[in-house]
């Protein structure tokens, strides 16, 4: 009778508006109106004090680098619904996306924003680098990869690589921009196995000089980021021969365009064309023929060549030496987990603050319809990532303040714990993106809403500066060496959070209560387990191909499924542990238990992954009860939802349109006449 | 059919003319300061205007040459004296109430702003949706030179300001004419001040409250005045160049090596008025302006109330009681300052006046609860 009753009305409905005069009704509908949430939700927690502990560090800095961005043109600012929002126009043609990147970076410099990046020194300066990083790749991609790409790459090989006779010629032009620096190390044939590259570099000792050839077309430097346009100089990447030897890949400067951009003799420069993503970038191809370039230019803190043309290093070990000159790499890797983590931050912003604002469906007939936050299924999908997302937030400072404080004692720790972080955090970058355009509908498709384009944009993280499936595996490699290490020397696990390894094995209750699931004692001997138990079989399945007589490669190659279920488990727990740290710092009350909700929901939710059931190390009664618990969580979390975003701290100007009042943003009357 | 439902000796005339009221300040021999009378009163008025459904229109003015040239800083002074910091922070927490009450009404303000507006007088006109400047028109942000800073919302309206120019107005107090003001955006219309009875007039038959509508009926008494050569508005290179710089002390370094690149009075006379104003104003002025950017006009009233009360504890430095001392009691203009240079302090110091106040019963400003519902665009854009 109901139903009927609503299909007369929704009859009526129709034909009573079907008049002009009528329409004017339907804005008085509530559901059509926009209610900002700021006005509904309440902060039962100092969201201030949140974002300090999320940022972590150099909050004014990054400040003061929002109002920079935000008050000039040149950022592309846009209004609407009342509100100024910047981002790149990505609807210009590559070579305007290019300039305008360009441009940027100038205004910037004007600015002194790059001011002691490269000529400065100490934890101070490199995490305030660090900082604006995340504040201009919230901007845009582009901007912050063109930056990397001088400052840490180029900038960073002079630093780690060269000598004080590099760090005095080219690191103040670096600073200021008089030379713009590339990194020429990937090549057509060649990713990530450097090691594998063919550029050729001889040593003529009648000039004193390096000649840099491209010996084939699978040779060719490819993907070198600011190459196609702007660069003026390169690291060039190379396998050194010297009097028919070869001593393996080092790195030197060569100029490839004079001061007017002009490119060079014997060298030639293609671009690679339009990309998925990150189209403000001008990345290149390279072909040297017989470059010469002076002795000093090779970068020799590692090995250097007499004048005469004698090769002389002070590691003697090639895996030891190559391992050296790949350590400027990490702080790229280290950015992009750090980038990822607010790419994500930007998704989830905007996600949720449309949820809380965007309504479908009414439950009864006559009734308001339901905000989607409001939905369980809606909650489930958004808040395990939002906690996710909070816990990644803890890896990736804890990740920032090990790279800072860098010796070389650390420097296995700093490799491993980047390269799980790296793999870890970019692959959840993609899955939350994805989840949070899908939860946006159709306004997630639209650029301006940023959601959507950010996979595009942030895709490329899953394979530069390290393929993340190699990452994995070399991380269960550097587990399975400290596990031989510690069994042959009958020693204890020490470093990379392994000590648990050292004690008995957790056990897991075979009725696991709320209580239990909530212990963060628990939720650490869960992951433990996990970690633990995959590394024993890890090493047994290759111990068991050794046995048979396979290669220690073959073997690895053979246990690849289990090397990145262990990849995991290891960044996991690791990640969980900083999350722990973070929460031990605080001091009791409404911050902590809601940190203490996020917590439980992000180890709850790794416990839903595959592995727990393909291995056994659940039950499938103890699975049904962890999903159980999320959905608990995930309520009690909804009414948080609003604080726990609002204190990722990313000013409204960098979220967008559907983040605020979307219907004003598409009235008609903001649409231009 | 007007009538008149004040007596010529309240603070705040009010008159009633069909769908619109007019407010008017006055207190013309004090400049129609803002005195905690008033404040309430407006308060008061706006409240019940906003529930009347006969209400669509308010309109704001002042009696005699200034609209208001800020709040009452000299009786609040008296007042600190005599009962304490706290009653100084009650003034600021009422005046701040009635600036976020005026940014997010649901009704239109129209403020005629015919001569001084300054301080207070801006927190009172800024935040409505309409602000006429005329001929008469003298705005300041002159806090810095008194030791307090901008407050009444101040980092949220001057924050969004082209380029800089908010925060060269904030720092230096500079003053600005009608037409300055419409270049900026600080006023939406300019009014020759001779048509503004017949645009009263109009607006009172108006019987709308429709942006756009209320927006064209000022337009046709409006008229685009064109900057004078000399305007500070024509410099906005410098400025942006200059007051983007990081720190207090850059700016400063930044204007001087324009200095020396060219001999120009402007810039000489901007660094004059940078090293006479009170150090602790010019840091924490800086600060707020910055994080006022990012924030709505809500936080941003929050974020003030905790500095105001801090200037008016005065544990870190009183140059507030002294910038009054010297530029309003004994109008020696010739404050002494304490710290009394920039370097004496320390970011650490600044990070106070952003904290809570660390005083027994002592709140964060509590904003009154405003309707979800029929709230303008352009009142929720400021959220």
């Amino acid at each position: 009778m109901d139903r009927a009753f609503q299909r007369t009305r929704i009859l009526t409905n129709h034909l009573l508006l079907s008049t002009p005069a009528q329409t004017a009704c339907l804005t008085s509908n509530d559901c059509f109106n926009y209610s900002p949430p700021e006005l509904s939700e309440n902060y039962a927690f100092d969201v201030n004090e949140m974002r300090k502990l999320m940022d972590g560090h150099d909050v004014e800095e990054r400040d003061r680098l929002f109002g920079l961005i935000i008050q000039s043109r040149l950022f592309n600012p846009r209004v609407r619904g009342g509100k100024v929002f910047v981002s790149p126009d990505y609807n210009q043609s590559m070579e305007q996306q290019r300039e305008m990147t360009w441009k940027r970076i100038e205004y910037l410099l004007e600015r002194g924003v790059f001011k002691g990046w490269m000529t400065g020194e100490g934890e101070d300066v490199e995490m305030k680098r660090f900082a604006c990083f995340e504040v201009l790749g919230l901007f845009d991609h582009s901007i912050s990869i063109k930056l990397g790409v001088h400052f840490f790459l180029w900038g960073g090989a002079i630093q780690f690589f060269g000598t004080k006779h590099h760090h005095d010629k080219w690191l103040r032009d670096t600073e200021n921009y008089k030379v713009k620096g590339c990194f020429s190390m990937t090549e057509l044939g060649h990713g990530s196995n450097v090691r594998g590259i063919e550029t050729v570099t001889t040593y003529d000792s009648k000039t004193g000089e390096f000649v840099i050839n491209t010996p084939c077309e699978s040779a060719q430097k490819y993907w070198i980021g600011g190459a196609a346009k702007h660069a003026t100089h390169t690291i060039v990447f190379s396998q050194l021969n010297i009097n028919g030897n070869n001593e393996g890949v080092h790195a030197l400067i060569a100029q490839i365009r004079d001061a007017d951009g002009n490119v060079c003799p014997n060298i030639r420069i293609a671009d690679c064309g339009h990309k998925i993503g990150l189209n403000g970038v001008d990345n290149g191809r390279i072909w040297f023929d017989n470059v010469r370039v002076p002795r000093e230019n090779l970068l020799n803190s590692v090995a250097d060549v007499s004048p005469d043309g004698k090769y002389l290093s002070s590691i003697k070990d090639p895996d030891q030496r190559f391992a050296a000159f790949l350590s400027p790499l990490t702080a790229g890797r280290v950015n992009i987990a750090v980038n990822a983590v607010y790419q994500s931050k930007v998704g989830l912003s905007i996600a949720i603050r449309y949820a809380l604002t965007r309504r479908a469906f009414s439950l009864k007939p006559n009734e308001p319809e339901v905000l989607l936050l409001d939905y369980p299924s809606h909650q489930r999908r958004l808040l395990p990532l939002l906690a996710k997302i909070y816990a990644m937030s803890f890896g990736a400072n804890y990740l920032k303040m090990l790279y800072v404080k860098r010796t070389p004692q650390s420097n296995k720790t700093i490799h491993v714990v980047s390269s799980s972080f790296k793999a870890t955090i970019t692959w959840s970058n993609m899955q939350i993106l994805q989840e949070c355009r899908e939860a946006c509908g159709g306004q997630g498709l639209k650029t301006e809403n940023r959601v959507g384009h950010l996979k595009a944009e942030h895709d490329v993280q899953s394979t530069f500066e390290g393929d993340n499936n190699i990452l994995m595996q070399q991380v269960s490699k550097a587990l399975f060496a400290e596990y031989m290490a510690a069994q042959k020397r009958n020693k204890v696990f020490k470093g990379l959070g392994l000590e648990h390894m050292n004690k008995p094995c957790p056990v897991i209750p075979s009725q696991l209560t709320s209580t239990t699931l909530r212990c963060s004692q628990f939720q650490m001997d869960a992951l433990c387990l996990r970690e633990r138990e995959l590394l024993n079989r890890f090493v047994a399945d290759v111990s068991q191909y050794l046995a048979k007589g396979e290669s220690k490669e073959q073997a690895f190659n053979m246990s690849y499924q289990v090397a990145e279920d262990l990849g995991k488990a290891f960044s996991d727990r690791a990640i969980f542990q900083t999350f722990v740290e973070a929460e031990a710092t605080l001091a009791s009350g409404s911050l902590k238990d809601v940190l203490g909700m996020v917590r439980s929901l992000y180890a709850l939710n790794c416990l839903e992954d595959i592995t727990y059931l393909r291995y056994g190390f659940l039950s499938v009664d103890n699975g049904v009860a962890v999903s159980r618990e999320i959905t608990k969580l995930c309520t009690e979390l909804r009414p948080h939802a609003l604080g726990l975003v609002s204190s990722f701290g990313i000013p409204d100007s960098f979220l967008s349109p559907i983040a605020f009042n979307w219907v004003d943003a598409n009235s008609w009357s903001s649409v231009q006449h | 059919m007007a009538s008149s439902v004040s007596s010529q000796h309240d603070e705040v005339l009010v008159e009633e003319k069909s769908f619109a009221r007019i407010l008017t300040l006055n207190r013309p021999k004090q400049l129609n300061a803002l005195s905690s009378q008033m404040i309430s009163r407006l308060l008061e008025l706006f409240l019940a205007n906003e529930d009347d459904p006969n209400v669509k229109l308010v309109i704001l003015k002042g009696k005699g040459r200034a609209f208001c040239a800020g709040g009452d800083v000299a009786a609040v002074v008296h007042d600190i004296r005599a009962g304490g910091w706290r009653a100084g922070a009650n003034f600021f927490m009422k005046e701040f109430t009635l600036n976020y009450l005026m940014a997010t009404y649901s009704k239109l303000q129209v403020s005629i702003l015919n001569g001084i507006v300054m301080g207070g007088g801006n927190g009172a006109s800024m935040h409505g949706r309409f602000r006429v400047a005329t001929e008469n028109s003298l705005f300041a942000m002159p806090e810095t030179a008194l030791g307090l800073f901008p407050d009444v919302g101040a980092s949220y309206f001057l924050s969004r300001l082209p380029g800089f120019f908010g925060e060269y107005l904030c720092l230096t107090g500079a003053r600005l004419d009608g037409a300055e003001m419409l270049a900026c955006g600080l006023a939406t219309h300019f009014v020759q001040s001779a048509k503004l009875p017949a645009l009263e007039a109009a607006l009172c038959a108006a019987d709308s409250s429709d942006t756009v509508i209320i927006s064209s009926i000022i337009g046709q008494y409006s008229e685009q005045p064109s900057l004078k050569e000399q305007s500070v508005y024509n410099r906005l290179d410098v400025i942006d160049r200059c007051f983007s710089q990081k720190t207090v002390e850059d700016i400063l370094s930044a204007l001087e090596n324009e200095a020396v690149n060219r001999r120009d009075g402007w810039i000489s006379t901007t660094i004059q008025t940078l090293k006479k104003a009170s150090p602790t104003s010019l840091k924490i002025s800086l600060r707020s302006i910055r994080a006022g950017r990012l924030q709505g006009v809500g936080p941003c009233l929050i974020r003030e109330y905790r500095m105001v009360c801090h200037v008016m504890r005065g544990e870190f430095s009183k140059d507030f009681f002294e910038g009054c001392r010297a530029i309003l009691l004994d109008k020696d203009k010739n404050p002494k300052w304490e710290p009394s240079k920039l370097e004496l302090i320390t970011d650490t110091t600044v990070d106070i006046y952003f904290s809570k106040v660390k005083n027994e019963d002592w709140e964060d400003l509590k904003l009154p609860a405003r309707s979800k519902f029929n709230l303008p665009p352009y009142v929720i854009a400021k959220l």
